[in-house]
């Protein structure tokens, strides 16, 4: 019966969600180490700063996702690469409820498509307005 | 002077302590680099960042043993992610030192997380009203200690939403992940057994401080150099705590838990008091 095959993609979703999550931590945990070492081996330090090269601003997440493939970093690599392991981090709950409408929709149930689908539109409008 | 190195090891400690008490690693972050100098609303901005790979990472493995309930989660995130945005963008725009004191007095909200949490056999709720029923809330998990299958009903959605609302906001607002308060939602108007609860607030955390971050994101509030070694100090504490969890006493945990939130209580009054 469809309670079953519900159950079923149930289970599938939580895997997904499993998998989903734990690959963006330990991605974006190993991008932050990396850019740590690569910071200290170009300044020499590793200061907590308060300068603009190390603050993200005047931006929406989008917009500085995309323009993270394709201008040049103006800190160095080792910014660069913290830069990037923050933005992938913001991105995995972000994701998660993108593969949450997906896997409710191919289930027809539309109360849980309706419910993540508001999420998703909020999360998606805030991320791109400020 | 704070550097990154620093702020990795004092962050390991405070993941470590925060998945030992149940109190989440933000709570005692944000008042700690408060109290070491730095500015409360890069604080509680990168607060908000960390969390995100702390409940990630603990949440990984609690959804797929079927502990946290995703429905469950996914409804109560309609509240809670309204609540962020709300609280972040009051953030953004009051005084600094109303931030103080609506820390220090949220704090004192951790002390609800001790009622009616003991290790009772869960039961299974009689009257399941129509809109939790509707949202097809309920569930079923293997519970270790009692050696058996749990099912469980959720009860109240409405008034449990709306309670998790006012969780939310506090949580954009301070930078944290107010699972305390989320836990006691869950536990006494929803009627979720604690393990459920617990890994279900959990769960929500990661998605209520994507919505706050993304009012925090072109704020110029966030900074790398804070967020990087916090993240990574914070979540390697936690996985760290996640597994000696089982071999400490209760008291031993709570005594702990009360001179840790005493101790940050008095240090957030102190610094809002000084900057009245």
């Amino acid at each position: 019966m469809s309670d079953d095959r519900s159950e079923r993609n149930l289970l599938k979703l939580e895997k997904a969600i499993s998998y989903l999550l734990i690959s963006g931590v330990v991605v974006s945990l190993i991008l932050e180490v990396l850019g740590i070492a690569l910071y200290y081996h170009t300044y020499g330090r590793l200061a907590f700063s308060e300068s603009k090269t190390v603050l993200i601003q005047g931006t929406n997440y989008f917009t500085f996702f995309l323009n993270l493939f394709h201008t040049e970093s103006t800190g160095g690599k080792g910014i660069y690469l913290m830069t990037l392991g923050i933005a992938i981090l913001i991105l995995t709950p972000y994701l998660r409820v993108v593969l949450s409408v997906v896997y409710f929709a191919r289930d027809r149930n539309i109360k849980y498509v309706l419910i993540t689908l508001f999420v998703l539109i909020l999360l998606t409008l805030s991320l791109t307005i400020t | 002077m704070l550097d990154m190195l620093s702020l990795l090891l004092i962050a390991l400690p405070v993941g470590f302590l925060g998945a030992l008490t149940g109190l989440g690693g933000a709570s005692i972050l944000v008042p700690l680099l408060v109290t070491l100098g730095v500015p409360v609303k890069e604080a509680i901005a990168s607060g908000m960042v960390t969390i995100i790979a702390t409940s990630s990472g603990a949440a990984s493995s609690t959804v797929r043993e079927g502990i946290a309930n995703v429905k469950v989660a996914m409804y109560l995130e309609l509240f809670t992610t309204v609540g962020a945005i709300v609280g972040a963008t009051i953030t953004t725009q009051i005084a600094p030192v109303y931030l103080y004191f609506f820390f220090a007095f949220f704090l004192m909200t951790s002390f609800l997380k001790f009622h009616g949490s003991k290790a009772k056999d869960p039961a299974l709720s009689e009257n399941q009203d129509s809109l939790s029923r509707w949202l097809e809330l309920h569930g079923s998990y293997y519970d270790g200690f009692f050696q058996r299958n749990v099912e469980y009903r959720v009860t109240h959605a409405l008034p449990g939403g709306l309670g998790m609302f006012i969780a939310g906001l506090a949580a954009g607002m301070l930078g944290i992940g107010a699972g305390a308060f989320k836990v006691t939602v869950q536990e006494s108007i929803l009627k979720l057994p604690p393990k459920v609860a617990s890994t279900t607030s959990n769960f929500i955390i990661g998605m209520t401080a994507l919505a706050g971050t993304s009012i925090y994101f072109a704020s110029g509030l966030l900074n790398l150099t804070l967020m990087g070694p916090l993240a990574v100090g914070t979540t390697l504490g936690a996985v760290i705590g996640g597994r000696i969890l089982n071999r400490l006493g209760n008291r031993t945990l709570r005594l702990l838990f009360f001179v840790i939130i005493l101790f940050l209580i008095i240090q957030m009054l102190y610094k809002g008091v000084r900057s009245l």
